[in-house]
C-alpha cells in the first residue's frame, strides 16, 4: 500500500501540473537518427508533388513537438514520412525528442 | 529568337537563385500578424507551450501549414477559424514576415 502510494504521487504532481512527462534532452539526442536526415539539413525540401522546406525544429516548443508526433502517429496528421517515422516512437521516445529539439533557449526576441 | 533567348536566361536565372517561389511583403504581414501574436507572439516567439514558434521558421514551411489549415489537411480548429479568410498573398506576407525573425534553428 505504501508502495503504490509512493508511487501514485508523482503521477498527481505530474497530473497536478498538467505536466507532460519531461522528456531526456540527452536521450534524446540518441534518439536523432531518423530525424536528421530531413530536419537537420539546412534547406532540405519535401518530395513531390508538393515541395517546400522541412520545418526547422531546433528551439521549437517541446509541448508543439510532441503534439506534432503525436498526431503523426496517430494519423491524424497526415504525411506519410512521419508517420512512418512516428509509428515506431514510444512516448518516452517522443517526450526525449521534444525535449532534445527544444532544448535551446528561445524564449527571448533577440534580433541575430 | 533574341527574345526567346532572354526569357530563358531570365528563367534559368530565376531557377538557379531559387527564386521561383514568390515572395511575400513581410512589412505588409508584420501588418497582418496582429490576430497571430495572441498565441504565436508578437514577433513569432510563442507565449504558450503548446503553441509553436513561427519566428525563423522557413516561409514556404509556414504558406505550406497555413494552406493545409486552409484544406483541411491538418485540422486544428483554432487555425482552421483563424485561417479561413486568408487570401494567398495574406498567406505569402505572414509567412515572410515570420521567417524573418529569429528564434527557430536547424538543429542536427
Amino acid at each position: 500500500m505504501q508502495s503504490l502510494r509512493i508511487l501514485l504521487l508523482p503521477a498527481a504532481i505530474a497530473a497536478a501540473f498538467g505536466a507532460h512527462a519531461a522528456g531526456d534532452a540527452a536521450a534524446g539526442k540518441n534518439k536523432v537518427f531518423q530525424c536528421q536526415g530531413c530536419h537537420g539539413i539546412a534547406d532540405w525540401k519535401t518530395a513531390f508533388p508538393e515541395v517546400y522546406r522541412v520545418p526547422k525544429l531546433g528551439g521549437q516548443k517541446p509541448a508543439y513537438i510532441s503534439a506534432a508526433l503525436k498526431a503523426y502517429k496517430s494519423g491524424e496528421r497526415e504525411f506519410a514520412t512521419m508517420r512512418a517515422i512516428a509509428a515506431d516512437l514510444s512516448d518516452k521516445d517522443i517526450e526525449d525528442l521534444a525535449a532534445y529539439y527544444g532544448a535551446e533557449a528561445v524564449n527571448t526576441a533577440e534580433k541575430k | 529568337m533574341m527574345k526567346t533567348r532572354i526569357l530563358l536566361s531570365a528563367a534559368l536565372f530565376a531557377f538557379a537563385t531559387g527564386a521561383f517561389a514568390a515572395s511575400g511583403d513581410s512589412e505588409a504581414g508584420k501588418k497582418k500578424s496582429a490576430p497571430c501574436a495572441a498565441c504565436h507572439g508578437e514577433n513569432g516567439i510563442s507565449v504558450s507551450p503548446e503553441f509553436p514558434n513561427l519566428a525563423g521558421q522557413y516561409p514556404d514551411y509556414i504558406e505550406a501549414a497555413l494552406k493545409h489549415y486552409q484544406n483541411g489537411k491538418r485540422k486544428n480548429p483554432i487555425m482552421a477559424a483563424q485561417v479561413k479568410d486568408l487570401s494567398p498573398k495574406d498567406i505569402l506576407d505572414l509567412a515572410a514576415y515570420f521567417s524573418k525573425q529569429h528564434a527557430l534553428s536547424v538543429k542536427h
